[in-house]
């Protein structure tokens, strides 16, 4: 062929070779790498929103946590308190139980007495109008008889005792 | 290259032929003659299709390879090159841009395999600025509607009306004349350095010259001349069309 010539053969195979390593380029380089970059994007993108949602959660969550620990501070003071009216109320009741109890030991103690002056009262009467009897009968010499004597003398300490009970009333 | 396809006749002279017409056939009466262009060229598609089907296999969009990341890299300098140039709307022109720019490149660049340059052939450039020629005039026309087109034949004033079909029709043959013309005059340097390289040889008796200066030669008339032919191509073609588009001026203003 000469060196410089148009043929149209030639033009027409070039046009379609062109053609040929254009779609070469475009559905294999160009139509992959596109594809590539935008999957790229979108993850980039998904990343970045799950990033997001991740700091507004931790957000929330800490928030939740200030408010749990308010009402626990709250709950706390509160048990405290009702602790501090129970223990106070108990203490009371045990102080009002164990004055009672040393109020019911002296009264106990105190009517004890009493009796055992009492006792010592009754015994000492016994005695005593025995005492007078003996002496009685010694000064008498038998002039009267021992038991008449000693009626005689319990009727006057029963008179006796009955006075002395009314002056203390 | 082979100096034998260069070196015709009696050793005292030196021509340069158009590429081997590999096998001709009639279809309907007219010759279609399949050359040494268009075999070149199969070769050369045959080669980027592996070369782009290596480059974006298993691609990830995490743990990028070396691989990944080439293919990346001509992707987004291409579509870079294409908005600066073009404006974002003519992004989608990428692809042909880039096959149009390896296609030249590596039609250039073929040389150095020994194998006859694709754009040594008037026929492949003169095909792509006929590409770039009816782009231009179909963007114009829809963009300005086909009266519109018409009437910028006519601008600013009639009498301009042959001057402007001159320069429409100037467009593309001064493109495919100047790839086919670098190209072309590179490979006569080098012939022409080939036969004085071996004269030389045959009257020193050593081959001596035929070491280091061919290559050096080669150097500026194969790789740089075949790089900057094919870029000054993409850029006519990208600037001649979008400026058909009207929407240059705006882009620039912005």
């Amino acid at each position: 062929m000469d060196f410089l010539t148009i043929d149209p053969g030639t033009i027409l195979f070039t046009l379609i070779n062109t053609l040929l390593i254009f779609l070469a380029f475009k559905f294999i380089l160009f139509k992959r790498v596109d594809a590539i970059l935008e999957k790229r994007q979108q993850e980039v993108k998904s990343v970045y929103s799950a990033a997001d949602e991740a700091l507004a959660s931790a957000a929330s969550d800490q928030e939740k946590y200030a408010q749990a620990m308010a009402n626990a501070k709250e709950e706390a003071a509160q048990i405290v308190s009702r602790a501090e009216k129970t223990a106070q109320r108990e203490g009371d009741a045990i102080l009002a139980q164990a004055r009672a109890e040393a109020l019911a030991a002296r009264e106990k103690a105190s009517r004890d007495t009493e009796r055992e002056q009492a006792q010592a009262r009754t015994a000492l009467q016994g005695e005593i109008s025995d005492l007078a009897v003996e002496l009685a009968g010694k000064i008498m010499e038998k002039e009267i008889r021992k038991e008449d004597h000693e009626r005689l003398i319990r009727d006057f300490l029963a008179e006796l005792d009955n006075t002395d009970e009314g002056d203390n009333a | 290259m082979q100096i034998s396809d260069f070196f015709r006749g009696s050793p005292d002279g030196v021509s340069v032929s158009g590429p081997k017409i590999v096998c001709s056939f009639d279809v309907f009466g007219v010759t279609i003659n399949l050359t040494e262009t268009v075999i070149i060229s199969w070769v050369i598609i045959a080669a980027v299709t592996l070369l782009l089907l290596w480059l974006t296999k298993d691609m990830q969009t995490k743990a990028v390879t070396k691989r990944q990341a080439v293919a990346e890299w001509i992707v987004q300098t291409v579509y870079g090159l294409v908005e600066d140039t073009m404006g974002k709307h003519w992004r989608h022109f990428a692809p042909y841009i880039a096959s149009l720019f390896t296609f030249s490149i590596l039609g250039s660049l073929i040389s150095m395999l020994g194998l006859r340059s694709v754009t040594a052939d008037f026929n492949a450039p003169l095909t792509w600025a006929l590409i770039t020629f009816v782009l231009i005039h179909g963007t114009n026309i829809r963009t300005h509607g086909f009266f519109g087109y018409l009437k910028g034949y006519v601008d600013p004033v009639p009498v301009m009306l042959p001057i402007n079909i001159l320069s429409e029709i100037a467009t593309p043959v001064s493109m495919s004349l100047r790839h086919f013309g670098n190209v072309v005059s590179g490979m006569v340097i080098t012939s022409l350095l080939y036969f004085a390289l071996s004269a030389a040889t045959k009257g020193l008796g050593i081959a001596l010259l035929c070491i280091g200066v061919p290559a050096v030669l080669s150097l500026y008339f194969d790789l740089f001349s075949g790089f900057m032919q094919a870029f000054v191509f993409i850029m006519l073609t990208m600037v001649y069309i979008s400026n058909a588009d009207g929407s240059q001026e705006t882009a620039n203003a912005n």
